[in-house]
């Protein structure tokens, strides 16, 4: 059964869109993470226009992000401050990451910044994941225990020296306020510029530099992440028109399912176990997409209509 | 009086170059909708040649039909290899050209008529009037990437030449399939028939087809495009309620 797209202007079969749907979300929901970083590859792969790729993908991670929210709200493990103060910034970070996109698309370069940024940012963090779980794991085999530090001694003494400090309390934090609004700045652009909700770097971000509690991380990340992606896609459809409605919602029954299933795989999995995994299925995306600018393409010319290519009319 | 003379002689030409053969087409569906289940349309073209002044053609005849989609601004791109990389170097910017070529024959085109006289009647895409724009004006464009776009265009379905055969029936009559791909542009399409004879022009007739998107699509895409700021809004709000819809179902 195929179903025409009016965005993306193509034809689809409903059953691969609804079955990369749950293939993602199944992964996701084994490692815990959102899963963005994999089905925007993966959409420009099946031919999808990759900016309409990258903008259905922050409309299909909002719905996703409220389906997760809703449980950690429950809980009381989003810590709404903390959340604010990334949203402020990750709106500015996705209004510049939204411009940049559409200056870059009229230039018919937007491709290339959609793998520049892939390639960088999977390659270092999948590096970096996949070294350190290797080695959490080298250390586990031999029975070896890294001796923990105390919380304050991780918490950089630079980081205390910043201004405008600030109380989050459900955080147990008093911190200066640029600098969540800093990361969640560079967040916000990311998630303009691939397509993501960029829980990859979020909550590395906020154990290891803002050392929130693990337990609201997860919560605090969902709920920034709504209000970020839900920006972009208002960015993007006024740049561009490129967020496909149809695309997003089919994408969404698969995500929320195999999420749920890959779940309940991934909680008798240990933690660097599945860092592992994690790690090495960034490093595959990293290395095809890197892959696609390297190698020679079998056909060097590309056709665009002149109105898909934005606001030149 | 000079103004009389040249509709005179308009009219007196006029006859004398008008067609010696009566040919009818029509299509099988005048207006194709694109709906969500549309994967592309097959036409049927028929037409029927004859019943003139002058009689049926007793000699054999050969038919050209030509179906030309919207004309649209394209831009064609060319890869280079910068630092490794290969990114989008060049570009040529056709400011108009079809979005849909499709020529069938009921032979080869060069058994047909020789081929200056395609190119008076701009049959074939190598005899279109494509130009590109450039800082000097319009010129006649890159012949490498004329060749892309009708190379790409083709491997799309957009651009049919040599694939369609017109079917000859006998009594003059004639008939061909016109494939619309599920990637067709929205517009106005024109349908022209030529009728040769012993190589030269003897009739032609034009028809127009109209491809749009209807219903729920069209509204999309028309509201993404008119009203982009209201179109993301409904994108946002529909994602919060299918999102916060899934988190319920989800938990039970």
């Amino acid at each position: 059964m195929t179903l025409y797209l009016p965005i993306a202007e193509l034809s689809m079969n409903v059953f691969i869109v609804l079955g990369m749907g749950g293939l993602v979300g199944f992964l996701s929901g084994v490692v815990g993470v959102g899963g963005g970083f994999l089905m925007t590859p993966l959409l420009i792969f099946i031919g999808i226009p990759p900016a309409v790729a990258v903008a259905t993908q922050s409309n299909q991670i909002t719905a996703a992000s409220v389906s997760g929210v809703v449980a950690h709200w429950r809980r009381g493990t989003v810590d709404v401050k903390m959340g604010v103060v990334l949203i402020v910034g990750g709106a500015m970070g996705s209004f510049m990451g939204a411009t940049a996109f559409s200056y870059l698309r009229a230039l018919g370069q937007v491709d290339l910044l959609i793998s520049l940024a892939y390639v960088l940012f999977l390659g270092a963090i999948g590096g970096l994941m996949f070294w350190e779980s290797v080695r959490a794991i080298v250390r586990a085999h031999r029975g070896y225990v890294p001796p923990r530090k105390p919380r304050e001694d991780r918490h950089k003494a630079w980081i205390h020296a910043l201004p405008f400090k600030m109380r989050f309390r459900k955080s147990k934090l008093f911190i200066s306020a640029l600098l969540p609004l800093a990361i969640g700045m560079f967040v916000g652009l990311l998630s303009a510029i691939m397509g993501v909700g960029g829980g990859f770097i979020m909550l590395p971000a906020m154990i290891y530099l803002l050392n929130m509690p693990t337990n609201v991380v997860i919560g605090t990340s969902l709920f920034q992440i709504i209000f970020v992606t839900a920006l972009t896609t208002v960015f993007h459809s006024v740049n561009t028109q490129t967020v496909d409605i149809f695309l997003a919602m089919l994408l969404l029954p698969g995500a929320v399912i195999g999420a749920q299933l890959g779940a309940r795989v991934g909680v008798r999995l240990k933690g660097e176990q599945l860092r592992a995994i994690l790690a090495v299925l960034v490093l595959i995306v990293c290395v095809k997409v890197a892959l696609g600018l390297v190698v020679q393409p079998d056909e060097v010319y590309s056709v665009a209509d002149v109105d898909e290519t934005g606001g030149q009319h | 009086m000079r103004i009389r003379l040249a509709v005179f002689l308009a009219l007196f030409f006029g006859v004398l170059a008008s067609p010696t053969h009566a040919l009818v087409t029509d299509l099988s569906n005048r207006h194709i909708e694109i709906r969500y289940s549309f994967s592309g349309a097959d036409l049927i073209l028929f037409g029927a040649v004859g019943a003139t002044p002058i009689g049926a053609p007793h000699d054999p005849y050969d038919v050209v039909i030509v179906v030309r989609g919207p004309e649209l601004p394209t831009l064609v791109r060319r890869k280079e290899r910068v630092g490794g990389v290969w990114i989008n170097r060049h570009v040529a910017r056709f400011p108009s050209a079809p979005g849909y070529y499709a020529v069938a024959t009921n032979r080869p085109l060069n058994e047909i008529a020789a081929p200056t006289v395609f190119a008076t009647y701009g049959i074939g895409y190598e005899n279109l009037p494509l130009v590109a724009e450039s800082p000097r004006g319009l010129v006649a464009p890159d012949p490498n990437f004329r060749k892309a776009l009708y190379r790409l265009r083709s491997e799309e379905g957009l651009y049919r030449q040599g694939l369609d055969t017109v079917n000859l029936i006998s009594e003059g009559l004639f008939r061909t399939d016109v494939h619309l791909p599920a990637n067709v542009p929205i517009g106005e399409f024109q349908v022209d028939t030529f009728l040769f004879q012993q190589g030269s022009l003897k009739a032609r007739n034009r028809i127009n087809l109209t491809v749009g998107k209807e219903g729920f699509e069209r509204t999309a895409y028309t509201f993404a495009h008119s009203y982009p700021f209201f179109y993301g809004i409904t994108a946002v709000f529909v994602a919060l309620c299918a999102g916060w819809l899934a988190g319920v179902i989800g938990r039970k």
